[in-house]
């Protein structure tokens, strides 16, 4: 009976183990999504990333029928700005906190079109955007980041293998930093 | 002494289910936050802005570029429709047909997410480039040796995992949670 006992208090502490890993985790993980985009040197530029050779490396998971490039932006040094004229074919685009969750997302089917003009301002920066303290372009979509540090994935799908070069070089155009005041 | 064992049975016993339930919840067994359709698995939550502590715990373990919510969704299966692991050994049948999405396309990794296609070889299929059935069902075989139809060659030895990736989802809301059927992952013959 003792022995039962015991038992339930192993697992007792075993589902507050448990609960301390997975609540721990995210704070002690070191192969992070945000370490993996800093070693890329994405830091206000944007960087195509290499798809991945069968049986390489692919601690990304990159899709190898799409392309991507990278953009890390620090909110602190004024709000972010992303902006591109992408080929006609479908891309997306996503921005992700240190914590590698996607704060905002969205597609070209999402009324875009091939124009990318994208604001990333922190609450701060929003507060005074809506006081009309800072100059925006006509058009810029504002999305609010909780957090400074962000960075930008953007995925485009070539129709075809042959177009990959010249989807990659429109990616690698893209604008990506801080808007200037 | 009968004190001492029962510790040693307590430490045991926490320890395996502490770090045994979360090795199982974050990996393949998910039995929380992730969304299983016949053999196939997603973590719907992964996109979301607001993820739950799973989901961020899986974040953290992964370090992978995660689709967002509007971009589309990842399913994954490690075993075929009858619980059995994939092995790069065997030929499968992908039979059945996928959600309405912009697009989708279909690779077989290994353990570390390596693609496991031959060298020079097509390293995934897309949706827009295989043939299929006057219903609009999906005929398409994983093996390492040549298969009819659509064909996704792999190569190697040992067990692998296919990643069905669905794009541009704007018919499934909730992005992976309303998916209701995927395609069969079915095992066919088995070179030994």
């Amino acid at each position: 009976m003792k022995t039962v006992v015991w038992l339930l208090g192993g697992i007792l502490l075993g589902v507050i183990i448990h609960i301390g890993v997975i609540l721990g985790l995210p704070a002690v993980a070191t192969n992070t999504v945000w370490s993996r985009v800093a070693a890329l040197g994405a830091d206000d530029k944007a960087i195509v990333l290499p798809v991945p050779a069968p049986g390489a490396p692919n601690p990304l998971q990159l899709d190898p029928e799409l392309s991507y490039a990278v953009c890390k932006v620090n909110l602190s040094a004024g709000p972010g700005a992303v902006s591109a004229t992408l080929p006609d074919a479908y891309w997306s685009l996503a921005i992700f906190n240190k914590a590698g969750t996607v704060i905002y997302s969205t597609t070209n089917r999402d009324g875009i079109g091939q124009n990318l003009n994208l604001g990333i301002f922190n609450p701060d920066q929003t507060h005074l955007l809506a006081e009309q303290r800072i100059d925006i372009a006509d058009g810029l979509l504002i999305v609010e980041s909780p957090d400074d540090d962000v960075f930008v994935v953007v995925r485009l799908a070539p129709p075809h293998e042959i177009e990959r070069k010249r989807y990659e070089a429109a990616l690698s155009k893209i604008a990506c930093g801080n808007i200037k005041s | 002494m009968r004190f001492l064992f029962n510790l040693l049975l307590m430490i045991v016993v926490a320890l395996g289910v502490g770090f045994g339930l979360s090795y199982y919840t974050l990996g393949d067994g998910r039995l929380i936050g992730a969304v299983k359709v016949g053999p196939w698995a997603a973590w719907p939550g992964v996109g979301a802005s607001s993820p739950d502590p799973y989901t961020r715990a899986y974040l953290a373990r992964t370090g992978s570029l995660e689709l967002g919510r509007s971009e589309g969704v990842a399913f994954t299966a490690t075993t075929d429709s009858d619980g059995q692991p994939l092995d790069r050994n065997c030929r499968y049948r992908i039979d059945g047909t996928t959600p309405v999405a912009g697009f989708w396309t279909l690779r077989a990794i290994g353990a570390d997410g390596d693609n496991i296609a031959p060298a020079g070889g097509q390293q995934a299929l897309r949706s827009r480039s295989v043939a299929r059935a006057n219903d609009g069902s999906l005929l398409l075989y994983v093996s390492k040796t040549l298969a009819p139809d659509n064909w996704l060659e792999i190569t190697g030895a040992g067990p692998f995992q296919l990643v069905l990736t669905l794009y541009d989802p704007s018919n499934l809301s909730g992005a992976g949670v309303a998916v209701q059927t995927l395609p069969g992952i079915l095992k066919e013959v088995c070179r030994t």
